[in-house]
């Protein structure tokens, strides 16, 4: 069913919201809040749409979900970035306009541009977590994605924590050792044909539950 | 006693009636025995060294202010304004949505979405709404992103434009009244009604100077909340009761002895000598609901 005539029915019944962009505001997430009004159960929930897309947030939940996190700091301040963490760090922007994703910085005027960047002129806050090994971002459909281990562990953990279908997952090695970092929503054109297939067996795993796909 | 924190941004202290306000909730919390800390974006970190935290900064999903309230809310900290009530108030198509479910008496209203800029709907839209209709971005507040459309054009521009930010508005008919009633709520209970009037030649509370970057705000009357209508406090009432417990500022329109909800805001203003002047009580219960 396509999103626009769903969010002009009222139909009761468990709804899975297929779309690769869950920003706030934008299709994908009034499809889920309109099935949460109708009283439907729904992947995803509004409630993880959102949190999901906040950094800080993501990494709260996540590590009282048990997922290997690092520690995080929320600010648009340099100065605060610089007195509690040493370079390199990864900056997060904790706006959901932002399809950038993430920005290493190795010296402070490095960290000046990155924060002016992501915080849209200071309007927002960014997220500021430790570099201590390498950056991996890799898809995520339904938890499962093209690695194996710690990584594989982290997007099967994520898509139990907040049921997001479709994704981008940021982690960060550390000596072998698996980080989640941060989430974003994956382009269409990212979205490939073996994707497709992972979905579609997925769909008919969930399609015991109910009988309304959106997307 | 109880450590409270108050997340404000600096705005919060650029108009002085505002700044007494916070101060007066300062003195109230510390005559009750608790400690009040205003807390800025860079103390965020400091959250879990508190008990309460009520944030003053507008709230958004998408602003500071919503981390702040998340992730008090995950630490179990007693918050105002909820996730939830953020979540709700701050989406005003997730608000009308809810009223339409529960039978809430509101503005008759209708959604709009990008795909449906074409001119046989706008023809339906002020048939079944009449002309002008109001134009409302979900994201709206302080009187913004709301205008007034009265033809296709101007309705095709104003649609554009807040389409940028939204996939969904909402589209309602234009009900003037001198003034709106705010009706603030807090744990469901009311706590203080006013009266927000309309300036002179305007349709809204706040306006923009034609030409100027500048607003001219309405007057506001406050009223004991003992001598407000029954009807209207009920009125209010009950669409609080779709969203939660929190703290919310209701607007009400009052037509031929009725009572339609607006909308309803999480995170309402209280601005010294206006909202507090007939209830001067507000601050020692906001303080309470807090500390309890």
């Amino acid at each position: 069913m396509k999103p626009s005539a769903f969010l002009k029915s009222s139909i009761k019944d468990f709804t899975l919201n297929l779309n690769t962009d869950y920003r706030y505001l934008k299709t994908g997430y009034y499809v889920s809040m309109h099935a949460e009004v109708l009283g439907n159960p729904v992947i995803p929930s509004t409630e993880s749409i959102i949190d999901a897309s906040r950094t800080p947030i993501l990494l709260l939940k996540a590590s009282k979900a048990g997922i290997p996190t690092l520690p995080y700091l929320m600010t648009s301040s340099v100065k605060q970035i610089t007195t509690q963490f040493a370079f390199p760090v990864v900056v997060f922007a904790v706006n959901p306009f932002s399809y950038e994703g993430y920005k290493t910085a190795g010296n402070r005027s490095a960290l000046y541009r990155a924060v002016k960047s992501l915080s849209m002129n200071y309007k927002f806050a960014v997220c500021i977590q430790p570099l201590k090994g390498e950056m991996l971002s890799f898809k995520s459909i339904f938890g499962k994605c093209e690695h194996v281990g710690e990584i594989a562990r982290i997007s099967e953990n994520v898509y139990k924590t907040f049921k997001i279908p479709m994704c981008k997952l940021h982690v960060q090695t550390i000596e072998g050792k698996a980080f989640l970092c941060g989430l974003q929503p994956l382009r269409s054109e990212e979205v490939f044909q073996s994707d497709l297939e992972t979905v579609s067996t997925e769909i008919v795993l969930l399609s015991n539950k109910g009988e309304h796909l959106v997307g | 006693m109880a450590r409270i924190a108050c997340f404000v941004e600096r705005y919060n202290f650029s108009d002085p009636k505002e700044s007494r306000a916070l101060e007066n909730f300062r003195r109230v919390a510390h005559e009750k025995g608790h400690t009040f800390d205003f807390m800025f974006r860079e103390g965020i970190s400091e959250i879990p060294k508190y008990d309460a935290v009520f944030i003053r900064a507008t709230t958004d999903p998408l602003f500071t202010a919503y981390v702040v309230s998340k992730t008090a809310w995950e630490l179990g900290l007693k918050v105002i304004d909820d996730p939830e009530s953020i979540q709700i108030c701050g989406n005003k198509i997730h608000l009308y949505d809810l009223f339409k479910k529960y039978d809430v008496p509101h503005i008759p209203t209708l959604f709009l979405s990008k795909d449906e800029i074409h001119h046989k709907r706008f023809l339906e839209i002020f048939e079944n709404l009449g002309k002008p209709v109001v134009i409302k971005a979900p994201y709206t507040s302080f009187s913004r992103y709301v205008e007034k459309v009265a033809c296709e054009s101007s309705f095709r521009d104003v649609a554009k434009r807040y389409f940028r930010k939204s996939d969904l508005l909402a589209v309602q008919t234009f009900m003037p009244t001198a003034f709106d009633w705010r009706v603030g709520v807090l744990n469901r209970q009311v706590l203080y009604v006013c009266k927000y009037m309309i300036p002179k030649g305007r349709w809204k509370h706040g306006c923009k100077r034609r030409g100027k970057p500048t607003f001219i705000w309405g007057r506001t009357f406050s009223l004991r909340r003992e001598n407000a209508p029954l009807a209207l406090k009920e009125t209010a009432l009950k669409a609080c009761d779709i969203i939660g417990k929190g703290l919310y500022g209701v607007d009400i329109k009052e037509i031929d002895g009725k009572y339609v909800v607006v909308e309803v805001n999480d995170n309402p203003s209280i601005y010294a000598g206006y909202e507090d002047y007939r209830n001067r009580d507000l601050y020692g219960k906001i303080i309470d609901y807090l500390a309890d």
